[in-house]
């Protein structure tokens, strides 16, 4: 293998890691703060892939304009979602939360695959071009990509560690009753974290549009794997979703070159029942029981 | 005793249907109504298997119709060697509590969403092994090289999913049966009082699991052909949870009435809006699960004696009654 090649596929799996940390950082969030498992998370990937799909194609605007107004859309449906739905979980038994947010998933999915069929769905426009890099080539696009990623994942870790409200997120994950009695508005920051989440995934979804193809199954799929990285990084851990998203798209990357796509997912799925059975806690050992 | 009897007449009851179910296509019954009927067990029989498990324990699985799904592949494969249908119908058993066992190993032993996770990636694994290798006919799938007669998979269907609520019954009404429930309520407090949860959650997994494998081996026979695409497809272990989500998680009749009703809803969408299925089923389960939380048959229950209770209360007293 030569150093060019080894630097190539690095480079991919930082791109495709980054993505899944993204998707997952909503997750640990969600769990961290309100203690559930958001089987909808994926909704937020595939209406940001679409909504920044319909942009580039019907007002032939830039993909980069789809980033804000795609978060902005997941914000809002977040909001409503957490409002009139997840709300009402409080106290419910798991069952319950299971079953809900999994119906949630399977209106999202039957609603996009009865708008938009099964067409997969791709556009041209945006940043294009390619760069050398130490003999490697990267395409603008997959740069952007990765930048955002950095810029989405470091000013969210930001905001959990220095901000107030950050503060508040913290003490709701570490101890709800206690942070209650402390005064922290629970269902304010809940229906931040739910937003936030949601905005986060819809973004991820903004760019997956970007770098591949749009299909009514996109944010599943994602979202699968997304599940993997935060089960490897520890339940409701944002600095082990993070470690664990880049880890994860490193061995898919390298597996897919060495065998194919197929291959590469079940070796991803098989690294979950390992994670399981020898490390249930996360890699680092700094998740939530799950 | 009275708990008892009811049981009784219940089981006398689900039997009887049984029957009279599965003699229907001997009686002349149009092709039509045996087809609703075998879905409608077929539905009833994978709810049962899922309500066995997630409704006694409280451990959300959506493998089920993964589960299915191994039953089919490995039967047809024991039946295109040249076994009789007994030893097909024996080894999709083995190949479903196997696999049942694969996903116990390595998360039963943990509490919670563990075990759903491993569900999750066993449906999505399935998939992919099944496309990949070489005994499963790949992408390609598998056909079965015998063509069976169409009464033999009806009967076995409707027997299946007859037993299956006789068991879910008789669980019910069993120490065995409140034993699960207490785990499902509160593992610790069970724990505290001598129920040990670990080894009940993998027995109790492994019989739901059975049931999926003759479910699976038994549609395999009425279909004669396998594709992985189909077989994994999310809509099966939908429905084993949809099932009960719907008529009544956890009792041994509810899945009874919400096998029937998602059959019914099933066809009727067919015709007017087939794309629209999904999302309906969705609404259906988060509704129930929402506002209802015991499912429409508990539900339906309450509201009859309700009103019987009214009807006590609202008759006058008798005029001229001797004191």
């Amino acid at each position: 293998m030569t150093p060019t090649l080894l630097l190539q596929l690095v480079i991919n799996g930082l791109i495709f890691g980054g993505l899944l940390a993204l998707v997952a950082l909503g997750l640990a969030l969600i769990f961290g703060v309100m203690r559930l498992v958001n089987f909808a998370h994926g909704i937020f990937v595939t209406l940001g892939a679409y909504a920044t799909y319909l942009l580039v194609a019907n007002l032939k605007l830039s993909p980069l304009a789809g980033i804000p107004v795609s978060a902005l859309i997941g914000a809002a449906i977040g909001l409503v979602v957490q409002e009139l739905v997840i709300r009402r979980l409080d106290n419910r038994p798991d069952l319950e939360k299971l079953m809900v947010t999994y119906a949630l998933a399977i209106i999202g999915l039957g609603f996009f695959s009865a708008t938009f069929g099964g067409d997969f769905r791709s556009y041209s426009a945006g940043p294009r071009g390619n760069i050398a890099f130490l003999g490697a080539t990267i395409g603008w696009r997959n740069l952007v990509v990765l930048g955002v990623c950095a810029i989405a994942g470091l000013a969210t870790i930001l905001m959990v560690d220095r901000s107030r409200v950050g503060l508040g997120l913290r003490a709701l994950a570490q101890n709800r009753d206690a942070a209650a009695t402390s005064g922290v508005n629970v269902n304010l920051l809940q229906r931040y974290a739910f937003g936030l989440a949601s905005a986060l995934a819809a973004v991820s979804g903004s760019l997956i549009s970007m770098i591949g193809t749009t299909t009514p199954q996109v944010g599943e799929e994602w979202l699968l794997s997304s599940f993997v990285v935060v089960v490897i990084g520890g339940m409701g851990s944002i600095g082990g979703a993070i470690a664990a998203g880049i880890a994860v798209g490193l061995v898919q990357s390298f597996a897919s070159y060495f065998t194919d796509d197929g291959w590469a997912r079940i070796t991803i799925f098989m690294l979950l029942y390992v994670v399981l059975v020898l490390r249930p806690r996360g890699i680092l050992g700094r998740g939530l029981p799950i | 005793m009275m708990l008892r009897a009811n049981t009784g007449l219940a089981a006398a009851a689900t039997i009887a249907l049984c029957v009279a179910a599965a003699s229907l296509p001997f009686l002349g019954v149009s092709a039509y109504l045996t087809a609703l009927v075998y879905y409608a067990a077929l539905y009833l029989a994978l709810g049962q298997a899922w309500n066995l498990m997630s409704g006694l324990t409280g451990y959300v699985s959506f493998a089920h119709g993964a589960l299915a799904g191994v039953g089919a592949y490995a039967a047809v494969i024991i039946l295109n060697a040249g076994y009789p249908v007994a030893f097909g119908l024996m080894a999709g058993v083995a190949a479903s509590a196997l696999a049942s066992l694969f996903i116990s190993i390595t998360s039963l032993l943990l509490r919670g969403v563990a075990f759903t996770f491993a569900t999750l990636f066993f449906q999505e694994l399935a998939l992919l092994f099944t496309r990949k290798l070489e005994i499963t006919g790949g992408a390609g799938g598998l056909v079965l090289s015998k063509i069976m007669p169409v009464w033999l998979p009806y009967v076995l269907m409707v027997a299946t999913a007859s037993s299956a609520t006789l068991l879910v019954l008789v669980l019910l009404n069993s120490r065995a049966g409140i034993r699960l429930l207490a785990i499902k309520n509160d593992e610790d407090a069970a724990a505290a009082i001598g129920i040990e949860a670990r080894s009940r959650k993998v027995v109790v997994f492994c019989a739901s699991a059975i049931i999926c494998g003759l479910v699976g081996g038994t549609h395999a026979l009425f279909t004669s052909a396998l594709y992985p695409d189909v077989v994994f497809q999310v809509d099966l272990s939908l429905i084993a949870l949809a099932v009960p989500m719907i008529g009544g998680v956890g009792t041994a009749f509810g899945p009874v009435l919400g096998a029937i009703l998602y059959m019914g809803a099933r066809e009727i969408l067919q015709v007017i809006a087939p794309a629209l299925h999904l999302i309906i089923v969705g609404f259906l389960i988060l509704l129930v699960t929402l506002l209802l939380r015991d499912g429409l048959g508990p539900e339906l229950l309450r509201l009859w004696r309700r009103m019987r209770v009214r009807n006590v209360q609202v008759a006058p007293p008798q005029r001229g009654a001797t004191l």
